[in-house]
């Protein structure tokens, strides 16, 4: 790597060749606010807020624009630097609404942050502001079917627009009346369509741009816990935050509130996509198992204990003959619970072509030149099933191929089905087939092992409950052959449990020892068996998120803020339910004084 | 798209924006002759750099059907390989476009400084009181609309009148401004002054 060495604000900084000043000093920790500079997207040079000295040159240059040089003298702290920045944030603010308590960013917002740290204390600005509220008109616009555009807010870095553009590959946003007038907007108020749309929220610097599904849901400092995880909804694996909201027990709605993406160069850089972003309700929802169920004579399903519901199963399975078991497995499977399906099924004796692994595949409409791909396989374990040995037959079209598996349930010729699928809704792909079957009578006992009462479910003899990938620590492969982690934000509904437990309760039920205590242990098995494998070497160390207090909320986030919490803000007061109120603590009232 | 089930589509509970929207107009499609125009244009530009002839594409537009639609941008996004939204994105910066119909003769009133020191406002006024409509606005003969520009670059003649984007009219009087536009019915463009430098040439 090339570097050159310069000096900003009298430290020598050594940088990669390159690189900006304003990336310089974001690495070594220098206090310089902006706005239109996003780590992701080019150069803008629009906002004007990242003013810096350097000497030898003739005015204030933007950092964000300008490249390191060998010998550069840069200064953030001059007298002319301080006063033109504060300028310039006085600018930005001149039409900003400031309605930071009930705009959705407050607590997170680089406006906000940079106003209080750099701005002037007062705006000497007397005329009005211009606003897009008036007689008929709103500041708040539909923006596509994920957004809100709060026209006020905005204050036109172009973030959004470069985004669709350079990530996105289709150039929806523009701005429109360019001028005094300038104002974001959409051709002919389409909205924005994208299959990334999200990511808009997060590289908007204001509160302009917000998803109608975190829109008045909470605010930052009532999101104390934040979990680094992974995306499990499709093949990528995006590397991901889950936020979780402090509510008491008692109190309605999610614990869930939202997930963001997380920096990972290699797999999904700063964004992800809609469905990973959007599609955790069910997580949380009204289909979720909470029991055992078993069905009785009647043929009704009834709420079971989990004694009950796996010594039924094992006696069932074991009336059928425990060779006759077979397996139809969602590539929402984790590692372990494969490792685990594999040592039930070689101790059962099910013969190789007795399992099936199934997942969805759809085709997800996209600009032909996106840099942001989401892959059609709605499933992040399909390398890994392959890895581990499991029958994975891919039709060109990214389809499951289990026609043969299937033709065996519907010539009547499985006794006993297992089936396998932890959610989301629909993503085993079609198993209408299975409940067809078990209805018609060719199927005679069908177990069910997941996380959502679906039709499949229904038309099961035994229901166990199992968790979904926010409420287990699972390890999955992506398309990439990477093992990554997704760790456990929640803990699962009810009686539920975490699958590798189920395994291992009905091997036990159906007299087989696997002999594990938590899924460490059966994650460092895999570890071992898939020793030869040069991918999974870091199996066994793989680290496991924990939820982050709430002082570090937008450390755990917002990858290009992140810098702040690690330089700028320490010192900011403690956050709500952070740790627990100190009743010794009076609250200092700021004295309210006239003025005059 | 089915991804967002728990979101309404549309504008359900929301509003829209309420910008001046331009209208979405007949179908449009160029004649093959501008068609060939543009392509002949666009091959002055390096091809990657196509979208460069969004201007020269607008004035076709505007040539061919007096003024921008909705339609109309997209036919030129299309033949740009562009996105509406970029199209949109000019289309609505350069005054020179016009958004909805306009007159035979578009009378433009510089406004700027210059002009303005010079009275640009009483012409603004007695032109606007003889057609008997205000800033913005076509006579319901639909031969004049008055609009408001900015610098003309013909400060020393000011107050100048710009008349389809192209011809030029200086050293407007409010005193002479009913006579103008008299003349322009009767004859034309010939009753405009021109512009001084072509004048002296
Ligand atoms: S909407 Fe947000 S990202 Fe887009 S220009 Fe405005 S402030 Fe920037
Ligand atoms: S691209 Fe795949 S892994 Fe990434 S967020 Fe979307 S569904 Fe999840
Ligand atoms: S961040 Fe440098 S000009 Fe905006
Ligand atoms: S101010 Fe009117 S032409 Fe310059």
């Amino acid at each position: 790597m090339e570097t050159v060495t310069l000096t900003i604000d009298g430290r020598q900084v050594t940088v990669e060749k390159g690189k900006t000043v304003l990336q310089g000093a974001i690495e070594h920790g220098i206090k310089v606010p902006y706005y239109c500079y996003h780590p992701g997207l080019e150069i803008d040079g629009s906002c004007r807020v990242c003013l810096v000295k350097i000497e030898k040159m003739p005015k204030l240059q933007t950092s964000c624009s300008t490249l390191v040089a060998e010998g550069m003298v840069v200064s953030t702290e001059a007298p002319d630097v301080v006063e033109a920045r504060a300028s310039v944030l006085e600018f930005l603010l001149i039409n900003h609404p400031l309605d930071c308590p009930v705009c959705d960013k407050g607590g997170e917002c680089p406006l906000q942050d940079f106003a209080y740290s750099f701005g002037p204390n007062e705006s000497r600005m007397e005329f009005p502001r211009r606003v897009f509220d008036g007689e008929g008109v709103k500041a708040d616009v539909d923006f596509g079917p994920t957004l809100m555009l709060n026209r006020n807010r905005c204050i036109l870095c172009t973030r959004c627009v470069r985004f669709m553009k350079e990530v996105d590959g289709d150039a929806q946003i523009n701005i429109v009346d360019r001028g005094y007038g300038s104002e974001i907007a959409t051709f002919q108020d389409e909205g924005v369509h994208s299959l990334i749309s999200g990511n808009l929220m997060d590289v908007c610097p204001v509160g302009a741009i917000t998803t109608k599904d975190y829109r008045f849901k909470s605010r930052p400092w009532d999101n104390p816990e934040a979990i680094d995880t992974i995306c499990t909804f499709c093949e990528r694996g995006c590397n991901t935050t889950a936020w979780l909201r402090a509510k008491p027990e008692w109190a309605k709605g999610a614990l869930l509130v939202r997930t963001t993406p997380r920096l990972n160069p290699d797999v999904n850089g700063y964004w992800m996509c809609d469905i990973g972003r959007f599609d955790y309700h069910w997580i949380e929802g009204d289909d979720r198992l909470h029991r055992p169920l078993v069905k009785m004579e009647a043929g009704l399903q009834q709420p079971a204990d989990w004694r009950e519901a796996t010594a039924k199963a094992a006696d069932r399975i074991t009336a059928a003959g425990t060779g006759s078991l077979r397996f139809l497995i969602s590539a929402h499977a984790s590692l372990e619970e494969l490792f685990l399906i594999g040592r039930l099924g070689s101790a059962l004796g099910t013969p190789e072509d007795g399992v099936a692994i199934s997942w969805r595949a759809r085709e997800k409409p996209q600009p032909a030149d996106t840099k942001f791909k989401v892959p059609p396989i709605d499933a992040p374990n399909v390398n890994g099933a392959r890895d581990m040995g499991f029958p994975v037959k891919a039709s060109s079209d990214g389809r499951p191929d289990i026609s043969a598996f299937r033709q065996q349930v519907e010539q009547g010729r499985v006794k006993a089905l297992f089936v396998f699928d932890p959610g989301p809704p629909g993503s085993i792909g079609d198993v209408s087939w299975v409940s067809q079957a078990r209805a018609s009578g060719k199927l005679a006992l069908l177990i069910v092992q997941g996380a959502l009462i679906t039709d499949l479910a229904r038309a099961a003899d035994i229901v166990l409950p199992g968790a979904s990938s926010f409420e287990k620590d699972a390890t999955y492969v992506n398309y990439q052959g990477r093992v990554q982690a997704a760790s456990r934000a929640l803990p699962a509904p009810g009686d539920a449990q975490e699958d590798w437990q189920i395994f291992v309760n009905l091997g036990l039920a159906l007299g087989i020892t696997l002999g594990y205590t938590d899924s460490a242990h059966v994650r460092a098995d895999v570890a071992a068996a898939m020793s030869s494998n040069a991918a999974y070497a870091g199996l066994a160390d793989l680290a496991f998120a924990r939820p982050v207090t709430a002082q570090h909320w937008l450390q755990a986030s917002n990858p290009s803020e992140r810098w702040k919490w690690d330089v700028m803000f320490q010192d900011l007061p403690p956050v709500k339910f952070a740790g627990r109120p100190d009743p010794s603590s009076i609250p200092t009232v700021i004295p309210l004084t006239e003025r005059d | 798209m089915s991804f967002h089930p728990l979101m309404p589509y549309g504008s359900e509970g929301f509003q829209k924006s309420e910008r001046t929207l331009m209208a979405r107009g007949e179908p449009f499609a160029f004649t093959a002759e501008r068609a060939a125009k543009l392509e002949d244009i666009c091959s002055k530009y390096p091809p990657e750099r196509r979208k460069s002839a969004v201007l020269a594409a607008l004035y076709l537009v505007q040539e061919q059907q007096q003024y921008i639609t909705a339609s109309a941008m997209r036919h030129v996004a299309e033949f740009l390989r562009i996105t509406p939204a970029e199209v949109e994105d000019v289309a609505t910066y350069y005054v020179m476009f016009f958004k909805a119909p306009v007159g035979k003769y578009v009378l433009q009133v510089c406004r700027t400084l210059s002009c303005a020191l010079a009275g640009a406002e009483r012409v603004t006024e007695t032109l606007s009181e003889k057609l008997g409509i205000g800033i913005g606005e076509t006579d319901p003969s639909g031969m004049f609309t008055l609009l408001e520009f900015e610098c003309l670059g013909a400060c020393d003649r000011a107050p100048v009148v710009m008349v389809n984007n192209e011809h030029w009219h200086e050293k407007a009087r409010p005193e002479t401004c009913a006579k103008l536009v008299d003349d322009l019915r009767q004859r034309g463009l010939s009753a405009l002054s021109g512009c001084h430098l072509k004048v002296e040439q």
